[in-house]
């Protein structure tokens, strides 16, 4: 199968100084990957190329066998949406004027939102459980709130290719675990999940596979159990060995697995 | 709610519990649709009163039986409402709008409820422009639109453009760059517009229409000019459409607007240009009118919310109703004495924008 989306030789810096340096990697469509990585190694710089609003500046991004540079961007706004960590909002829009806004590449240069679009809206807004918000101000919702809100936001974009920047921040264990059945939901509809996430023991049961990013080594991709070794993670996260209950756990895991 | 768990998603997407929820809209926000209506009646209501305010007293009510044919208005009255109070009132009404559209426009680009064109300096451009056209050009037109005009709308586009590039970093707009800049190319242009009374060869005639323009003092215009700019607005109007749903997506920043297939630079261009004539516009008939800019998108906002697309119509005639009051308190509230509006404007406006400063404090990390 062709990847949905892959990355030959990427690199990009910020004014001179790079941070990602010759990176290559596929996703398989209808897979679940998470990234993973020591902060300021360049996760969220990944994300954003992967969604075109960074360019890179060698190497290429290529979505669906097409170079990401050379498509229309509505085009790539149908096929990619990007649920960011942050998102500022000024006045007072309501959650449904936000997560409308999602449909904007399927909109027309004079054409407005038809039955087709609110109906997206409508199974954004319901999926990421967010209907009983809709007309609530984006600016007053919680942390947790909004992350869903965000997430309702991407999913109007009815994309094939989902990339979360940090999508567990600000939610607390239960909607966590709605989140990670939200995932699983949306891969089972053929939606391809990329995400950036810190938490080594959601990503362990939930994910077909890891992308490991750090400063020092070459890109590292593999399933779960091949990349959150304790030896790779110790040195990619500078983790002193034990220090980290997860690690510990799994160390001794090892240890035991090894007699 | 677990979407694995949940009943499939019916065409509204809303379970009965949830639709009981979604009844409650943000507080204190009106239809869209009655308030059009209502501000239409109010329009032409204070139009009318508008009409028979001044020193030869006509009622409302005579006006308006006037106008379905019934008791004729005297001669003497006749010109006084044909040649002097309509194209006055009708001209604030114009004013009023093209500045309320482009604060509107000018709000939403710089995502921020400060924003005007006088306070971002593209009204000071106009009148550098229009200045240039008077005191150099006066006697030259190009494609039938003078070119004091025509110079006006390129003082406006040439200022944002200034003011714009300073205030953006890293795809965002520092808000007190934003206002100082405004602040210090409004005061500078104004002082160059000054500046070129010195080479003013017309014995005085030029600087009176100077003072006229820096005041904001609507005057009394000619049929042919007043039309031409009530075409232009109307153009504008049309040209602003399609940038106002631009606008809402424009409000979730400019990356995530780019994610979304937005062309965040065409679409920027555009109300930039957009604004700008309507800018024009107005300074070439009221000269510097602040705040009015501000106060009415503002306003706008609080009642119907801030979706820009339904605020166009909403802010376009609430600016109209406003100016047209206040160019009516303005010429009565002394009379004999007019004082410019501009100077009325200015003692409300102020006050406004400082209370705007003070709330928005937090949100906008001044």
């Amino acid at each position: 199968m062709n990847p949905l989306l892959s990355f030959r030789d990427v690199s990009f810096g910020y004014g001179g100084l790079d941070v990602i340096q010759s990176a290559s990697f596929e996703l398989e469509p209808g897979s679940c990957t998470a990234l993973i990585g020591p902060n300021g190694a360049g996760k969220t710089t990944i994300l954003r190329l992967a969604a075109g609003t960074l360019r890179s500046q060698s190497g290429s991004v290529i979505l669906n066998g097409e170079e990401l540079r050379t498509l229309p961007l509505r085009k790539v706004a149908r096929t990619v949406a990007l649920v960011p960590q942050q998102l500022d909002v000024p006045f007072q829009f309501t959650v449904r004027e936000v997560v409308e806004q999602g449909r904007t590449p399927y909109l027309g240069f004079l054409r407005g939102q038809m039955t087709e679009d609110r109906m997206a809206v409508d199974r954004a807004l319901k999926l990421a459980d967010v209907t009983g918000l809709q007309h609530r101000v984006f600016n007053e919702l919680s942390g947790g709130e909004r992350q869903r809100v965000k997430i309702a936001l991407g999913l109007a974009q009815q994309p094939k290719l989902l990339l979360l920047d940090e999508p567990t921040q600000n939610l607390d264990i239960g909607r966590q675990v709605e989140l990670i059945d939200l995932l699983h939901f949306l891969r089972a509809e053929g939606i391809t999940i990329f995400a950036s996430i810190h938490d080594l023991q959601l990503i362990e049961s939930n994910f077909s596979s890891v992308l490991l990013l750090s400063p020092d080594t070459p890109l590292m991709n593999g399933t779960p159990d091949e990349v959150l070794k304790p030896s790779i993670l110790e040195k990619a996260f500078n983790c002193p060995p034990r220090r980290h209950p997860l690690l510990l756990e799994r160390i001794q895991r090892y240890e035991k697995r090894a007699g | 709610m677990s979407p694995l768990a949940s009943a499939p998603v019916s065409p509204q997407g809303q379970t009965p519990e949830s639709r009981l929820r979604d009844e409650r809209s943000p507080k204190g926000r009106l239809g869209f649709v009655t308030l059009v209506a209502l501000l239409v009646v109010a329009l032409v209501t204070v139009i009318l009163f508008s009409l028979a305010t001044g020193a030869v007293r006509v009622s409302p009510g005579a006006i308006l039986s006037a106008l379905f044919g019934n008791h004729p208005l005297t001669a003497t009255q006749r010109i006084i409402l044909l040649q002097i109070r309509l194209p006055r009132v009708l001209t604030s009404a114009v004013v009023g709008a093209a500045l309320a559209i482009s604060g509107l426009m000018f709000q939403g680009l710089f995502r921020n409820p400060m924003a005007d064109p006088y306070v971002i300096g593209s009204s000071g451009g106009a009148v550098l422009g229009a200045c240039i056209g008077i005191f150099f050009f006066s006697q030259i037109s190009l494609l039938g639109f003078s070119v004091t005009a025509l110079l006006a709308f390129a003082g406006s586009v040439i200022t944002m453009a200034i003011v714009y590039s300073l205030a953006r970093s890293n795809g965002r707009t520092n808000v007190i760059t934003l206002l100082l800049a405004g602040f210090a190319v409004s005061t500078m242009l104004g002082s160059s517009s000054y500046f070129f009374e010195a080479f003013d060869s017309s014995s005085g005639s030029n600087h009176l229409i100077l003072l006229s323009w820096l005041h904001g003092g609507i005057g009394i215009p000619r049929w042919t000019q007043l039309s031409v700019s009530g075409a232009l607005l109307l153009f504008a109007a049309v040209i602003a459409m399609p940038l106002m749903r631009r606008l809402n997506t424009l409000a979730l920043g400019d990356e995530y607007a780019h994610q979304l297939g937005l062309r965040v630079e065409y679409t920027r261009v555009g109300i930039i240009l957009t604004g700008s004539l309507l800018t024009a516009v107005a300074v070439s008939l009221g000269g510097l009118i602040s705040f009015a800019g501000l106060i009415v998108p503002h306003v706008a906002r609080l009642l119907l919310g801030p979706d820009h697309v339904r605020l166009l119509p909403v802010t376009a005639l609430s600016g109209a109703i406003f100016l047209v009051v206040a160019d009516t308190l303005a010429r009565s509230m002394f009379a004999p004495t007019e004082i410019p509006v501009g100077i009325l404007m200015a003692f409300l406006g102020g006050p406004f924008f400082l209370y705007l400063l003070r709330k928005t404090k937090r949100s906008y990390t001044l």
